[in-house]
């Protein structure tokens, strides 16, 4: 394993505790609100790794990964992190009470911002990538047959998560009643879709690794 | 019951046309680089068009290069 191998290693662990660390909530670890100082550490690790990236382009990611699979890793990565924000504003709407129905509320407004910086960094960090492979093709039938398959399962997985929801709503109807508002139930169906677009990815970083095994 | 599974010979025909890299393979064919690795080690079997191109790009038959017989 290369010496910038390992650095990426680093670097993705420190922003995994980050993420760890802001899902843990007001209570945070051991009553400590530790958020603010995850956060820190998250988008710190994040940029540390852009800045490797554009040091180090060819030796960050190991060479037997094509393309598209660089790709599917950068999007596992930020979608986790969209997930977690996501969750922890699905855990908060229901105790907001009456300001969980307005737009813009106390539970959204980080959100956004996280949201921004997320996407912000996805999108730079993902040409970044797209560039190290530059002049060479970067997709062909292989790539495409692995994104058919990974659709498939997500489109799958995506069935069983709407019929779950059905079952929870049906069979926990004083439970779901929290849920049963306008904005909340938005947001669930927003994350539904998120959680697709992860396991779609999840699954294609999966078989491309199973194909190399 | 034997299982069969497309098994090929790029690799064996690649060292025979001066160590043709899998890289100048890959552009030859207009695929990734990864993609050869991954027929090279029968994790992947290629389209019809890509089998077509690989025994073209590498001077022999379609049957030389690949074959439908008994899994490893």
């Amino acid at each position: 394993m290369t010496k910038a191998l390992r650095r990426t290693q680093v670097l993705l662990a420190v922003a995994a505790l980050g993420a760890a660390g802001m899902f843990l909530g007001p209570d945070g670890w051991h009553g400590i609100d530790i958020g603010p100082v995850a956060s820190a550490v998250l988008y710190a690790a994040l940029w540390l790794f852009l800045v490797h990236l554009a040091k180090f382009s060819g030796e960050v990611f190991p060479e037997q990964w094509s393309q598209a699979e660089k790709q599917a890793w950068v999007a596992t990565v930020f979608l986790a992190l969209v997930s977690f924000h996501v969750a922890n504003l699905l855990i908060a709407l229901p105790d907001l009470g009456a300001e969980a129905d307005q737009l813009r509320n106390s539970a959204t407004r980080p959100l956004w911002l996280n949201l921004g910086m997320l996407i912000f960094g996805w999108i730079v960090i993902g040409s970044a990538v797209r560039r190290q492979d530059a002049g060479t093709v970067q997709l062909d039938e292989r790539d495409l047959r692995v994104a058919h398959r990974a659709s498939r399962f997500a489109n799958a997985m995506l069935a069983l998560l709407i019929v779950w929801l059905v079952v929870a709503l049906v069979t926990l109807p004083e439970q779901s009643r929290t849920w049963l508002r306008p904005y909340i139930a938005a947001n669930v169906l927003i994350a539904l879709l998120i959680a697709r677009t992860l396991l779609e990815n999840i699954y294609t970083v999966w078989r491309y690794r199973r194909e190399r095994a | 019951m034997n299982e069969f599974a497309v098994r090929n010979r790029i690799r064996e025909f690649r060292a025979q046309r001066d160590e043709l890299t899998q890289a100048a393979l890959a552009e030859a064919c207009g695929v990734t680089r990864q993609t050869i690795i991954a027929l090279e080690a029968e994790k992947y079997s290629p389209s019809l068009e890509l089998a077509f191109k690989l025994a073209r790009a590498l001077g022999r038959n379609l049957e030389e290069v690949f074959q439908y017989a008994e899994k490893k």
